[in-house]
Order: structure tokens, then sequence, then C-alpha cells
């Protein structure tokens, strides 16, 4: 046991005034009476009556002077430090995703972890430091390095847990640069546990501390989520929604799909432990909505019981192609569906109305703004250095590019082609030994795929990977598409939607109703809003249009949110949960608490004597 | 005498007679049994005549049958002394009611029963009369009542007797101790001695009743205490002053003492009564508000003081 204040033992002194009072003279009433005999058999049986025998039996001088010693004692601020270890800087990590806001602890696992939290900046040593940072969405630096405990106490009570998965990384990465080089420091993480992957983290030998929230892992929740054509019957939309039980037992919910509020349907299912149940909902949609799905479930954690998806009707994309005649190209692109084709031999006026341009082997006489498809064009300041090589062998393509989806090279063979090292504004798709073959990018708001060969100089037309190819490319380079692809977005994701001309400003009206109005740059040509950590429907105002995106937990991980009791780093690294509770264990309290019920019972005791 | 005692209470006294178990040893006639000869109509002994007797006392009978004179001696009843010792300290003025008062009505009733046997009555008040407390008639007074309680004799005197016991008052510092032995050498014979008192005398009484026993009185005493001296009813912080010696005790009281204040005077007064069984000494024990028909008709009656 230590004392923070051991000068309060001057208090002690009181004791000797606290006997001498006793010793003085009690101020007595005088009372008459017929003969004191009686008296002084009644006291020679009871006490003694030298002055410091007196004392001996004197309940009311111990009690108080028990009391006076507790009241120092309690001064003098004694506290257990055997449990934990004299700490130069903690670094506090308050975990804020949204399996945090479980409520399997009362009133959930983030107030515990923050109250938790809270207790150790109470017992902080008077010189210690600490940082508090917040892992939610972003990492954020709720507190830098001090001593103040009252700054520190605000710091945690500004926290708010966010409805977005755990990006622990950086904040450990932050963590770990804060204590680096520091004697004595320590990170004491606050969470349930339902972390990413840390291997990064492996060999770093952090002085993490885990101090784990959470009791069980109740949960039912919606994991994965998407909208698109019925495949087999186009005027349907087809809603894919994934259903996980995180829980011990079976499960049964109710799934309710809503298109703009409306019902469209409700299915009950019965989902076992630790099993996804995919559900494919068919619903008629006449125009552009936001499906909603709600689960009806009894369990710990809320947000993930309800996604929503924006649903736009597919619009037919208009393509203009230049060419002097590909007939295996053109019927490439007539084979994919909502197409509406239009074939020119020459681009002599600038192609507004068309969603985007295919070049096949010529060199336009006026440059289109919108999205371009070019097959061997030369003359164009997007590629600087092209060379011309004969026969190059593919030798590697980027199948992960959406571009490249289900398209293999296995087989095609190129008579020749240009070749090109990629620009910084392009990814290479295909390359040969000597440059890249196929490139892909985005100039400004414009995407551009540029194919260094004439696929008649190829066997490419007679694969089947080029049809798919050109499906894909339709998709990529529609702009309707480009910005739904970024209307689903997972909270704590930046939300970005590509501008077609410049806007002043944009509002945003936020799930709860809030409104926010953001200046824009005029040279900005996407709008991206990264204050997504709520989840629900986010509307955003850009002049005269307006447009929806969903923020949705939809996280498998953070809905898995059973407790960990250890957390892994890589293969062979981990930390298990710490047991110790709390810093410096006080004492006082306790102590003013006997205090006053010693006070009590000596208040009674002298009213019993006297009364 | 009505305040002291009821034309009731003093009907039934009538009819009660003092037991004494030693004979009269008095000089005067009465009707106790003493062991002098003398005359009367009870038969005690027969003597050889010489000559010089009375002829009233020859058994005329006897000589008839034995030829010889004989003289019928009969026993000689005499006067029982009733010594009756009253406290009149400072500390009987207390208690309600007052432990003087009923001490001095114990002390007319015993009086009162004496004076019905022909016995001689004869009250000590003690201390003797404090100088200067009161003026000097009601001073004189007492005085004469003092005067004339020294001896009472007859049934007639019984009036004066309790306007003489009513005319005293209780004050000063007592000496128990000092004032038994005291009554004891100054009696000329010894008899039947009754002490009142509160038996609350620092320095003790055991002297004090040792001599009486030891003149050869038969004792009874009457432990008379307040109410208030059983059971306190005052609590806290406390400075006590004694009414007699002045002295002081701090004492700190509350209720939950009380039970071990009450066993303190219950031991004290076990005390005085096992020193009382030992030298065949009756005691009683009353508080001042016991009734008195209680003390007087049962527990005396019961420890066969009368009959």
């Amino acid at each position: 046991m230590n004392f923070l204040a051991p000068i309060a033992a001057v208090f002690a002194a009181a004791v000797p005034v606290v006997i001498l009072f006793y010793l003085l003279k009690r101020k007595r009433v005088v009372r008459l009476v017929p003969s004191t005999v009686l008296w002084q058999k009644f006291l020679a049986e009871t006490q003694a009556s030298a002055p410091f025998q007196r004392l001996r039996k004197n309940w009311l001088l111990f009690l108080q002077i028990l009391l006076l010693l507790l009241a120092v004692f309690a001064l003098m601020r004694p506290y257990f430090a055997a449990k934990i270890r004299p700490a130069q800087l903690r670094v506090i990590i308050l975990d804020s995703s949204a399996s945090m806001q479980a409520r399997d602890e009362s009133p959930s696992r983030f107030e515990k972890a923050r109250a938790e939290a809270i207790s150790w900046v109470e017992g902080m040593a008077g010189t210690d430091q600490m940082v508090i940072l917040q892992a939610g969405a972003n990492t954020e630096v709720k507190q830098s390095a001090t001593s103040e405990k009252a700054t520190l106490r605000r710091a945690l009570q500004s926290c708010t847990p966010s409805d977005g998965a755990t990006r622990l990384v950086p904040a450990l990465r932050m963590a770990e640069s804060l204590v680096r080089d520091q004697r004595d420091a320590e990170i004491h993480l606050f969470s349930d546990g339902a972390v990413p992957d840390l291997s990064e983290f492996e060999n770093k030998a952090l002085p993490l501390i885990f101090h784990r929230v959470g009791k069980q892992g109740n949960n039912v929740g919606l994991i994965a989520l998407d909208v698109r054509s019925n495949p087999e019957d186009p005027r349907q939309r087809a809603i894919y929604a994934s259903v996980g039980n995180f829980s011990t037992n079976s499960q049964v919910v109710r799934l309710q799909v809503f298109l703009d509020e409306r019902p469209m349907e409700t299915r009950v299912l019965t989902i076992p432990p630790g099993e996804t149940s995919p559900q494919v909902v068919l619903t008629p949609q006449e125009s552009d909505g936001i499906f909603t799905v709600r689960l009806d479930a009894q369990d710990d954690l809320a947000v993930d019981n309800q996604a929503s998806i924006v649903s736009r009707l597919p619009r037919p994309a208009k393509v203009l192609l230049v060419t002097r005649g590909n007939r295996l190209l053109e019927r490439a692109l007539r084979s994919v569906d909502n197409v509406e084709l239009a074939v020119a031999a020459q681009l002599a006026e600038p192609p507004d109305h068309f969603d985007f341009v295919v070049l096949d082997s010529v060199t336009p006489a006026v440059w289109p703004k919108g999205n371009v498809l070019a097959f061997n064009v030369l003359n164009t300041n997007w590629v600087p250095s092209v060379m011309r090589v004969e026969g190059p062998p593919i030798v590697d393509w980027k199948s992960t590019h959406p571009l490249l989806r289900y398209v293999g090279f296995d087989n095609v063979q190129v008579a020749s082609a240009n070749v090109a090292k990629a620009p910084s504004w392009a990814v290479p798709l295909v390359d040969s030994p000597q440059a890249s073959l196929i490139l892909a990018g985005e100039i400004g708001r414009q995407r551009l795929i540029w194919v260094g060969f004439d696929p008649l100089e190829s066997n490419w037309p007679l694969r089947i990977s080029f049809p798919i190819f050109i499906a894909n490319a339709v998709e990529w380079l529609n702009p309707a598409n480009a910005a739904h692809g970024h209307s689903l977005i997972q909270a704590g994701d930046a939300y970005r939607l590509p501008l077609l001309q410049p806007e002043p400003s944009a509002t945003v009206t936020y799930p709860g109703g809030a409104i926010r109005n953001l200046p824009l740059d005029a040279t900005a040509n996407e709008f991206v809003f990264g204050d997504t950590a709520k989840s629900g429907i986010y509307r955003v105002r850009l002049g005269t249009n307006e447009t929806a995106f969903c923020v949705n937990l939809l996280s498998a991980p953070e809905s898995n949110i059973r407790p960990r009791d250890e957390l892994q780093f890589g293969a062979y690294t981990k930390v298990v949960a710490t047991t110790l509770r709390r810093a410096n264990l006080e004492l006082w309290r306790t102590i003013a608490a006997i205090g006053l019920l010693v006070l009590l019972f000596e208040w009674w005791y002298y009213h019993r004597r006297t009364a | 005498m009505a305040s002291l005692l009821s034309p009731e209470l003093l009907r039934r006294l009538e009819q009660l007679q003092l037991l004494a178990a030693r004979r009269a040893k008095s000089s005067a006639k009465g009707e106790r049994r003493s062991r002098a000869r003398g005359q009367s109509v009870e038969f005690a002994d027969y003597r050889n005549y010489v000559a010089g007797d009375d002829f009233r006392y020859i058994d005329w009978n006897l000589y008839g049958r034995l030829d010889r004179l004989f003289l019928k001696l009969y026993e000689e009843e005499r006067e029982l002394p009733v010594r009756i010792f009253l406290d009149a300290s400072e500390s009987m003025t207390f208690g309600e009611p007052r432990k003087f008062d009923f001490a001095r009505q114990v002390a007319a009733a015993i009086g009162y029963v004496a004076l019905s046997g022909f016995d001689r009555v004869s009250v000590i008040p003690f201390p003797g009369m404090a100088n200067g407390q009161s003026d000097a008639a009601t001073r004189n007074a007492e005085l004469a009542a003092r005067g004339a309680l020294r001896a009472v004799r007859g049934k007639k005197s019984s009036i004066q007797y309790f306007q003489n016991l009513g005319a005293l008052t209780a004050a000063g510092s007592a000496d128990l101790n000092e004032s038994l032995r005291r009554g004891a050498l100054e009696a000329r014979h010894s008899g039947l001695a009754v002490v009142l008192s509160d038996f609350l005398d620092p320095a003790g009484y055991e002297a004090g009743l040792n001599a009486l026993v030891g003149r050869g009185f038969h004792v009874d005493i009457v432990q008379i205490l307040a109410p208030d001296e059983l059971a306190p009813s005052v609590f806290g912080d406390l400075k006590l002053v004694d009414s007699e010696t002045g002295g002081e005790q701090e004492v700190t009281f509350g209720k939950y003492r009380l039970k071990v204040y009450q066993q303190a005077v219950q031991n004290y007064i076990q005390r005085l009564r096992e020193f009382c069984q030992v030298r065949g000494i009756n005691f009683f024990s009353a508080a001042s508000s016991t009734s008195l028909e209680d003390l007087l008709l049962k527990q005396l009656r019961k420890s066969e003081v009368w009959v």
C-alpha cells in the first residue's frame, strides 16, 4: 500500500487534542442528591476512578480517535499499486466500431469501455500522461498527451460510437509511433476484440494491454446486400441479401423488404447457429428507388438489422462506334444488353448525346470529352511514348480489375501492337515483356481504355474473352454505372460522386434529418463526402440534381460480436485480455465510508449513553 | 394526629402487640413478663419462708399437707422500653413522598402499638438540633417536642406523641454510628430498638448496629429509600452533590446503565440484609412510596415484630 498524500499524516497530531478534551473537565449538570453513597457503589462497580484508567474504558473516546484516524488515513489517500506498473505514457484506444454498440453490457459495450477508460484516467498518478485515440470509422486523436485528468475525461466523454467496421490498424500504427522510444509506455485497447487482421504488428512487440468488454455474442445481422436486374426476367429486380446468425442458438427472424418504405415482401427465416442464409427477393420496380431490408430480431446489436440500397433502373447506354468497318467489334457491342449503338466512319462533331465513344483505328477530327474506348489509336496525348512491337507475347494481365473480370488472355496472340509504359493516370491491364498492351484509367472526369492493337490483327475476337471484355468495358464506361458503383458504401468509407460539371456547393441530408452545406472547389471533378459514421440513407443535392446513397454496416466480422479473449497478431503473436480493471485502486472512499459508519455509531452510542 | 396515621389504621394497630424475644428489663411496672418476682396473677415458683415475709403469700394448702411454710412467688410484670431511632438528617428530606414523613409515620405506628401495650416509648431523632436554621419560636417548639419524646408512656399520651412527632424537622448531617452507639449507652435498660433511616452514611452502619445488639437490644430496622434513589430519572453528564457532606461525584448516566445502577443498589441492600441476619436483626426495606398498611400490617406482622 502506498500513499498519494502522506503529508496528511500530520493531521494525526489532532489525536492528543481529542484525548486532552477528554481529560478536561466536562461541563456537567449540578444536581443535589440525598447521598452519593449509592452512586459511589455504582461507580465502583462499573469503572475505575483514576484519570488515565478512566480513559481505558471510555468507548466514546475510542470511537472518536478511530474516526479521526480513519479521516487522516483517507486524507493520506492510500492505494494499492501492486497490480500495475508505473507508466510514463499510456495510449488509450477506444474502439468505437459498430459492434461496440452491442447491448449485452449495460448500457452498451461502448459505455462500459468508456467508463473503464475513465477509471484508468482517475487512477493516473500525478506525472503520468495519457493520449486518447478513438478507433472508429477513422482514427481520431481525441486528446494528445496530457496529465490533465479533466481534459482527458472530457475527451473520453466526447467519443461517440460509429456504425462502421473496426479499423484498428491505423489506430495501432499511430499508437505505436507514439510509444516508440518511450520507456514504460503502454497501449490500452478497450475493445470487444472483433478486429480485422493485425499481422502487420506481428513482430512489433507492442506494449499492448487489451481490455475486453462484452459478455456474449447474441446477434443476427445482414452481412451482404446487392440489387441487380433479374437475369431471367429483366422487368424484375433481384435483391440479394445474406443474413448471418452469430449467436449460439438457432434464430427465427422476420426479413422484411421495403421499397421507399412500401412493404414489398416478408419472409420468416430460421437460421442455424453460425450459419449464413442467402436470400434472393424478386420484386418489380417501376422507377428508381431505395430498397430497405429489415430484420426483426431480438439481438444485442441493432445496427446490422437494417440495410438500404439504392436501386436504379437500367438505362440504355448510347454508344458511338467510330470505325472503318469492324464487324466483330460491332457485333460484340450489339450483343451487350441495353446498348443503343450508332456507327460512324469519322468523328466530325463533338459526340454530346452519347454516353461514350469507341474509336477503332481512327484518329478523330474532334476529340470526345466523354469516356472513350480506343483501339489502335495513335497520335493521342494520353499515352506519351508509344513503340511498335511485332508479335508481342502476352505475359501478364490484371485479372482483379473490373474490366478483366472473367477475361483471360491464355490463347490470345497479337500480330503487331503499339505498346506503352503506363502513364500516371492509367493502370496497365495487359502486359508484354516490353510494355503494356492495354491501359485503363481516368483523366479528370474522363474514363479511358486504351488498347494498343487492332483486334483484327490478333485472334482475340475469336476468343470468348473478347465479348466479355466488351461487356465489362460498356459497364465500366457507362457514367450512370460509375455513379451507381459508389452509391452503396460501408460506414466510415468516403462517398464519391463524379461531377459532370462544376458545382458551387452541395447539400447533404443526414439519416437523422440534419442538413449540412458543403462548398465545392470549382476545379473538383468529384464530390467526396467522408462523414459517414452513421448508417442510413444520405441525400445529396448538387445544383438541381438530387441523389441518394446508402451507408450500411454489412460486415460479417463486425456482426460477429462474440467478445474475443485474445487478439491475434499474425500466426504466432497474440495478446490475451487483461484482467486488470483499474489503476491505483484508491482506498479513501472505502475508508471514508467506514468513517461515516463509525460516526453514526458514535452518535448513537453517545445518545444511548446520556439520554 | 390524623395526618400521620389514619383512624382506620389506628384502629387496626390497637389490636396489635409488640413481641420481644427477651424478658423485659425495665424497672417500671408494665404488662410484660420479666425475670423479676413481684405481684401479679402469674405463678412463678415457691421458696422457703423466712422470718419477715408477708403472710399473704404463704401457701396454706401446702402447709396443711407438709406442715412446712412455703411462700408462693409470682412473676413481676414490667414494661418494655421501646427506643425508636429516627433519622432526621438532610438526606431524609428527599423523595416523593419524603422519606422523613414516611419514617415519622412508621415511628408513629410503632409508638402507638407500644403505648397501647403499656410500654414506654422514647423517640431519639438524630442528629441533634442544628443551630440557627430556623427562628427561635420554631426552635423552642421543636426542642420541647424532642424533650417530650424522650419518654412517653400510656395510651392516653398517644395524641401528644403524634403531635410531638409532627413537630420534628429534618436537617443537618447525621452520624449514624455515633448516634446509635450513644443511644445504646444512654439506655438504662435494654429493650426493643427500632432504627428508621436510609442507612446511606458514608461511614457505614456496622458499628452503630453492633453497639445496639451488644447492649442487649432487640433491634428492628426499616431502611427507607426514595423512589428516585432506586431508579433515578435524570440522565446525562451530571455532577452530584451530597446533601449532607457536600461531597461531589461526577457521573455520566444513561438509560442503558439503569440496570447496572439498580443492581448496585440491590447489592447494597443485600449486604445490609445479610449483616442484619447474622445478628438477629429484623430488617425491612421500603421505598417512601410504599403503602404504609402493606409495611405495617403485612411485612412487620409476617416477621413477628408484632402480632
